[in-house]
């Protein structure tokens, strides 16, 4: 049997063949073909819902309310998105510099700590192997974390806490592991030794650049889990200035529909008016979604053959 | 001229070279002091030093894993003791040995057995906690069934389709949303279900009565089961489908001749090649049944206070206790509890599944 990801790669790229006693009947194809169609669409809707809400003009949303064609189109809410809010920019800014830092990091731990799991000669193999597999099954709380979190480590109130607590997986070094077990022969790994590679050389040299589309994998999702992180700043962030781009914007749309559903209660305090406009907001949700929709085409390979590799066991 | 990438690659070479290097002078040194003696190449096999030099390579590059993991994973671990204290801030005096403030009041304080546990089932609290509790499960067990079931039936059909450019188009949007923070579904179900929404300026004109999300109950159920659905339907399915691809297509050709539709097919082929997976992930599923994906459930009713009976799950319950005034041992009771369950029950689990079937266990 090939490996799972290999397969479905390979089923992806291949045309079925013209005459396969087990196609489907053309009736019944057809009938899939469009309930999955349909489905397809209902599942972009809400995309599509935000991306057409933040080119409506402002003046059509307030009157009309949110619809699937408006009346009315308008870039505005583009132009003052970074101009207006700084802290739409310094959010931003945290939380590419989170992304970057954290991906790095993940996929250097991951990919370092992995290859020993992988090798037979590793004397403390099974050790490693349940130290990460542990905390997969039993973890200190969440109480105990904040209290760790803030108190003995102090990460809160930094960019480190916005990819520090991150920056590691036990489930992607397990994954990894299978990888450079089913991917990396261990006689070109003994290869390398006898011609004199020590076991550094040959993770560089040998090991690293053989498993890339793994490696790939964990950076990418670590890069989109980095990306749409938001219990981290959540937990641990209290000042603005460290505010994650998911925590930015939710906390937008939490304070608005807040004021707005007290705005009767509290005459003369809440002027309306003065809140960032709707397009404004549903414009700040497409750029924070922006990035992962338009690198998805090119990266679906990996993300698909993440899922496929490993699966724990191997 | 060179490319920059090869500087890069020189760079990596070099720092791998000196890495080893390190590594190779303080594992000698580490040896030499340990047995107060030079260690002469003869005296020592070249193997047997080969061997501590392989290990102690491995060892290095274990190290930043190992340290993240004590620091995230294993150091919060002794602070479930925090659910049997009555915790009491206290400053260490200088001549204590420990400094940190947080060991030091932990160790402090006084033991008070199962108070904390006391509090959740205290006459005022219990409904709430019931609520809660029941909220958590059987949002997890609706979650695990319809996603089960919706995977692996998109997984059978994409595969079955018979063209497969349309196949691969699909399954990449119904893989899209996963890539779409819950923070960002929360802004759909505002732009959706509020009350100047997509759904109300449909119906409204239609004479239905406007649809208050944040306000009203029965609703809550639903998005959540709809926005899971759409989440984590073409994620879920990338595993089955991938399964599928694997089995050979000759058993489906005998079957086809022996007259088998493709139902047969289906619960006598696809199924059982499908249910180590399943198995596998249902373990998995187990194990969090008392933890909920706390993004989708705190960002989605965005704070109302008016749906927090079907929206509260034990992880938010805890969350909104850490950050009242109330007493940190509360809701570290509260957070205990759901990891012992979770723990135990992935254990057994597994259990049962070794006994059953040893090559589908988990562990």
């Amino acid at each position: 049997m090939q490996p799972k990801s290999e397969s479905l790669i390979k089923f992806f790229s291949r045309k079925r063949k013209q005459r396969d006693m087990l196609a489907l009947p053309a009736g019944i194809n057809a009938f899939y073909t469009i309930l999955l169609g349909i489905l397809c669409i209902l599942t972009l809707i809400p995309i599509y819902v935000i991306v057409i809400s933040s080119v409506t003009s402002e003046s059509v949303l307030v009157t009309d309310g949110y619809r699937l064609w408006p009346r009315e189109f308008s870039t505005r809410a583009y132009d003052f998105l970074f101009a207006r809010g700084s802290i739409v920019v310094t959010s931003y800014q945290n939380t590419i510099i989170a992304t970057v830092a954290g991906t790095i990091l993940a996929v250097l731990m991951v990919g370092f700590y992995a290859y020993p799991l992988s090798r037979p000669n590793f004397k403390f193999r099974n050790f490693f192997t349940f130290y990460a597999f542990f905390t997969m099954l039993f973890s200190g709380g969440l109480v105990s974390y904040y209290m760790v979190t803030r108190q003995i480590l102090r990460i809160q109130n930094s960019l480190w806490a916005l990819f520090l607590p991150s920056a590691f997986s036990p489930f992607w070094v397990l994954v990894m592991r299978t990888f450079y077990k089913s991917n990396i022969p261990n006689e070109l790994i003994e290869a390398a030794r006898i011609d004199g590679a020590n076991e550094w050389q040959t993770l560089f040299q040998i090991v690293l650049p053989l498993a890339t589309p793994g490696l790939a994998t964990v950076a990418l999702f670590s890069a989109v889990g980095l990306w749409n992180n938001f219990f981290n700043c959540l937990l641990l962030v209290d000042e603005a200035k460290y505010y994650s781009l998911q925590f930015t914007v939710y906390t937008t749309l939490n304070n608005i529909r807040f004021l707005l559903e007290n705005a009767d209660k509290m005459p003369g305090i809440v002027n309306i008016s003065e809140l960032p406009s709707q397009t404004f907001r549903m414009a700040m949700v497409v750029v924070t979604i922006g990035p992962i929709v338009a690198a998805y085409p090119f990266f679906q390979r990996y993300f698909v053959r993440g899922l496929t590799i490993g699966a724990l066991k191997g | 001229m060179p490319a920059p990438g090869m500087q890069i690659l020189d760079f990596v070479e070099w720092a791998a070279g000196w890495c080893h290097h390190q590594v190779h002078n303080t594992s000698r040194c580490a040896i030499e002091a340990a047995f107060s003696t030079k260690i002469s190449p003869r005296r020592k096999s070249k193997w047997h030093r080969d061997k501590v030099y392989a290990n102690l390579s491995y060892l290095t590059m274990v190290l930043p894993g190992a340290i993240w993991l004590l620091l995230f994973s294993y150091l919060p671990m002794p602070g479930i003791i925090l659910a049997f204290k009555h915790y009491k801030l206290a400053r260490p005096p200088a001549d204590s040995l420990i400094k940190n403030t947080f060991i030091y009041s932990l160790i402090k304080s006084p033991w008070v057995g199962l108070n904390n546990f006391k509090y959740l089932i205290l006459p005022t609290n219990v409904n709430a906690t019931l609520m809660y509790l029941r909220n958590t499960v059987l949002y997890n067990l609706l979650f695990m069934i319809v996603g089960l079931v919706l995977s692996v039936a998109l997984a059978v059909i994409i595969f079955e389709l018979k063209s497969r450019f349309l196949a691969k188009v699909y399954h990449s949007i119904f893989f899209l949303p996963f890539f779409i923070s819950w923070v960002v579904v929360a802004y759909v179900v505002y732009a959706l279900g509020s009350f100047n929404g997509v759904i109300n300026n449909f119906i409204v004109p239609l004479g239905h009565a406007p649809i208050e999300v944040y306000k009203q109950k029965a609703v809550w159920p639903f998005i959540f089961l709809l926005a899971n659905v759409w989440k984590y339907t073409g994620n879920g399915s990338i595993i089955y489908l991938a399964t599928i691809t694997t089995i050979e297509r000759e058993l489906y050709e005998a079957a086809a001749i022996d007259g088998a539709g493709k139902w047969k097919q289906f619960v006598h082929i696809t199924l059982p090649h499908l249910t180590p997976v399943i198995v596998l992930l249902q373990i998995l599923a187990v194990g969090r049944i008392l933890g909920s994906d706390f993004d989708m459930f705190y960002t989605l009713p965005n704070g109302s206070a008016f749906v927090k009976d079907v929206t509260y799950t034990l992880d938010i319950y805890v969350y909104s206790m850490l950050t009242s005034s109330l007493p940190i041992g509360y809701p570290a009771a509260a957070a205990l509890v759901p990891s012992i369950v979770g723990f135990v029950l992935i254990l057994v689990t597994n259990a049962i599944v070794r006994k059953l079937r040893p090559e589908m266990a988990l562990f």
